[in-house]
């Protein structure tokens, strides 16, 4: 589906993931991928297809498969001007480079008090849905919100992913870069290069409704206007708002709409417990007390490990589960 | 409609030929029906379907051999035989594609899941939009295993049938506790135990325990200024709704939509509000005691002065500092000993058993007008309080009774009642019996008057007492016993000393 240059073109989030890291590359010659199998290999999902060939091993590096050194290796090389984005290949991977972004990617800035910003990203494919094995499906997003000096955001669409990778590449402080991996080939979405994009730490109302606020990021905005669709046949109107940014959160939106709505239903793939729902509902519940009908309910992953693949779509919030908590908020 | 397209087996093998359809266009498939038989290069696999639904087309002959992502089979929802739209000609994946290697399972995976998971929003095909999604430089993980089948069909915005239970359990929630007719009378008074609303399906809230109402009905309240505690809840458990705070209002409603009050007509010269509640219930008290007991009244007139200066006598010690000391006080405990002569007075005539019910405990009524109307709650035992013990029940009940949480167990069981007209500014009246007592006394106002002592007019604090009591079994010299006994102790409380 060859398209014409600078036109408007239909892409997936992988194919716009992949125009947003190219584009930042030609911009800015500081900027430098490194990850396991994201040269040669362009990456198990081919997020970074095309790139080592067209900007060298210099700047697109296939690192051994150590995410504690590929991240530190990050460190040293912000400190040193770079901007380098590193792939962490998948959620579940992330954990031996997590003593690295908690005590040095978060804290490098504050340690020396704001002479040594770290302009770097860690992006992250996140989320379930796709049949994986243990290890490939998480959502550790709480675990770097929580993490004061990260700055966490989600894209849920293609048009998100082209133009928020180049924003948190261009962010001088560090970023963890989630990227629902379900999505990667899924819906195309018309990307126009010549846009102006919102910006980065700012969420977005992506439709508008009347009765209850459905709050979603990262793979669960699908699940949020598939749940809203649903429940305009039965004629009740959700509002869905896609946070996009985790931390620092973006609560106007969210406060407007539930002044307005006075219910809300937050959706995460990840484990409820002390997730980012919790988050949001006391902080909803600190601006919006009097506009409450109902407590925030939350959707998410059950307080377990993330099954095996057979039985995740049971795991995963879905349209229903969505629209059962959507009865519930209504029915106080 | 879904396009399913050949997935990777799990082998990494990169193509795969088509060898026998099990289906035929316009056959309807459910999920994990096998749609075809498909020849790898290491194994003969059946395939089966990722999807619901009817056969549109078949898009690849029987016998080609095509590369892993073509698609091969489109699949179009079975409730509506839309026409099969116009696809798109089928790309067969650039013939140039190289093949995928089995480095790639993840790549497979989320291929597969975007398949899944677009099949409802378009009918393109999906190819990789220029990736390069093959690459023999793969260092090949193994860990592919084979999920053909494994992904759920995409339903598409539907909704599965709701879960009965949880529906049928919030409906009953509001069904329970939707109609509020607080108390049934008669079950109150005729039971002794622990008395529930008959409607409280879900556990009434006893003691001290705030008053339910949502957040925006709080807010509501507090710019109205009404006081939540004083509201009647219509809502679910007891719950304040926004229509009861604008109904305690006096608000007509601007948004009361709701059916308890008749919209008012234009030129308002009267209007009609629903009798329900404590308001329902008094009236129908009232109704069955004045047209069954025949009521006589009797009232003295008396000079409270020295009950005044008991009072503040009373007040001064240590050991009533932490409550309220009042001459309702010292006339419930005069009453508690005049009874002990005539206790008759606190007997009651059971006209459906033709026997007149003698009582060794009393449980005295307070009536108290609260904002919910008037409630009579009685302190338990009351002849066996002391003075201090008796103060601090009252204190409570009056405390409860103000703040709307009498309970009905507080106000069933009475066997006499003491109403308080005094604080109204009146001087008597002739009270109306509670039903399942004998006689009730209001106390009017102390207010100082002119007093006739040793033949001389002075300045007393003078108050009158009035008894009503049911002349079926009380006559009129033991009601005047009772009532003089009485007010002999608020003339003179150490006469007290004498019962």
């Amino acid at each position: 589906m060859a398209t014409e240059a600078n036109a408007t073109q239909k892409v997936t989030l992988a194919k716009a993931l992949n125009m947003g890291l190219r584009k930042a590359m030609e911009d800015d010659p500081k900027v430098l991928l490194m990850g396991e199998d994201v040269g040669k290999l362009g990456g198990v999902f081919r997020i970074t297809d095309g790139l080592q060939k067209d900007f060298g091993e210099d700047r697109v590096i296939d690192s051994p498969l150590a995410e504690s050194g590929i991240v530190g290796t990050a460190v040293g090389m912000a400190l040193r001007g770079y901007k380098p984005v590193v792939e962490i290949q998948f959620d579940g991977f992330v954990y031996p480079a997590y003593d690295q972004i908690v005590c040095q990617v978060a804290k490098m800035c504050f340690r020396s008090q704001g002479k040594t910003p770290l302009p770097m990203v860690v992006r992250i494919p996140f989320g379930g849905g796709i049949g994986a094995v243990e290890h490939h499906s998480e959502s550790p997003e709480a675990q770097f919100a929580h993490t004061p000096g990260l700055k966490v955001v989600a894209c849920s669409n293609p048009v998100d992913g082209y133009w928020m990778i180049q924003q948190a590449i261009a962010h001088p402080d560090p970023v963890i870069f989630l990227e629902p991996k379900r999505q990667y080939h899924a819906d195309k979405a018309e990307l126009d290069e010549t846009a102006t994009p919102d910006p980065l730490f700012s969420s977005r109302l992506v439709r508008q409704g009347g009765d209850v606020t459905v709050l979603a990021y990262g793979p669960t905005v699908k699940t949020a206007l598939k749940a809203a669709e649903a429940a305009s046949n039965e004629g009740t109107s959700l509002e869905v708002i896609d946070l996009r940014t985790l931390s620092p959160l973006d609560m106007r939106p969210v406060f407007e709409s539930v002044r307005k709505t006075g219910r809300v239903v937050v959706t995460h793939e990840a484990h409820v417990n002390l997730g980012m729902g919790a988050e949001l509902a006391s902080r909803i519940t600190e601006e919006c007390f009097y506009s409450l009908e109902a407590p925030v309910l939350r959707v998410g992953g059950f307080d377990t490990p993330y099954p095996p693949s057979r039985i995740e779509e049971d795991y995963l919030p879905d349209l229903d589960r969505v629209l059962d908590a959507v009865d519930r908020t209504l029915s106080f | 409609m879904a396009e399913f397209k050949l997935p990777d087996v799990g082998e990494g093998l990169t193509e795969a030929e088509i060898v026998t359809w099990k289906v035929k266009e316009g056959d309807t498939v459910v999920i994990n029906q096998v749609l075809v038989e498909i020849e790898t290069a290491k194994s003969l696999v059946e395939l089966p379907s990722p999807f619901a639904g009817v056969v549109q087309r078949l898009m690849v002959p029987e016998g080609e051999t095509i590369p892993v992502g073509t698609p091969i089979i489109a699949i179009g929802d079975s409730s509506t035989t839309e026409p099969v739209e116009p696809v798109e000609p089928v790309e067969p994946v650039e013939p140039t594609v190289t093949p995928q290697t089995e480095s790639d399972p993840y790549l497979a995976m989320a291929e597969q899941a975007g398949a899944a998971g677009a099949a409802d929003s378009s009918a393109e095909p999906h190819d990789s939009a220029g990736i390069d999604l093959s690459n023999p430089a793969a260092s090949g993980s193994g860990e592919g295993e084979s999920l053909v089948g494994r992904m759920k069909a995409d339903r598409g915005a539907t909704r599965r049938a709701r879960k009965p239970a949880a529906a049928i359990q919030t409906q009953a929630a509001f069904e329970s506790t939707g109609d509020t007719a607080p108390i049934d009378l008669d079950e109150q008074d005729e039971s002794d135990g622990p008395a529930v609303p008959a409607t409280a399906a879900a556990p009434v809230a006893t003691g001290n325990v705030r008053v339910l109402a949502k957040p925006p009905v709080r807010r509501l309240a507090k710019d109205l200024g009404v006081d939540l505690s004083s509201v009647v809840g219509t809502g679910p458990n007891g719950a304040v709704t926004r229509d009861d705070v604008q109904a305690a209002h006096g608000d007509s409603g601007v948004e009361a939509s709701g059916p308890p009050r008749r919209p008012v007509a234009q030129g308002e010269r009267e209007w009609r509000e629903p009798i329900k509640g404590v308001r329902k219930m008094m009236g129908q008290a009232m109704v069955r005691s004045a047209f069954s007991a025949p009521h006589v009244t009797e009232w003295v007139t008396i000079d409270a002065t020295r009950t005044m200066e008991f009072v503040e006598r009373l007040k001064a010690r240590r050991e009533f500092r932490d409550v309220r000391v009042s001459p309702l006080l010292v006339l419930a405990r005069a009453v508690m000993l005049a009874m002990r002569r005539t206790p008759e007075i606190n007997s009651w005539w059971d006209d459906a058993a033709q026997e007149v019910v003698h009582k060794s405990y009393v449980n005295l009524g307070i009536a108290a007008a609260t904002p919910r109307g008037l409630v009579v709650p009685n302190v338990k035992d009351a002849e066996q309080l002391s003075l201090l013990e008796l103060a601090g029940a009252l204190n409570d009940l009056v405390e409860i009774a103000r703040s709307g949480r009498t309970q009905p167990a507080e106000m069933s069981g009475g066997t006499f009642t003491i109403t308080n007209v005094g604080v109204f500014g009146v001087d008597s009246g002739t009270p109306i019996i509670n039903p399942g007592e004998s006689a009730i006394l209001a106390f009017g106002a102390i207010k100082k008057q002119p007093w006739v002592v040793n033949d001389e007019i002075v300045v007393r604090q003078v108050t009158t007492l009035a008894l009503s009591f049911d002349h079926r079994h009380i006559d009129g010299e033991k009601g005047s016993r009772f009532l003089a006994d009485v007010a002999g102790i608020l003339e003179d409380p150490a006469s007290a000393l004498l019962y």
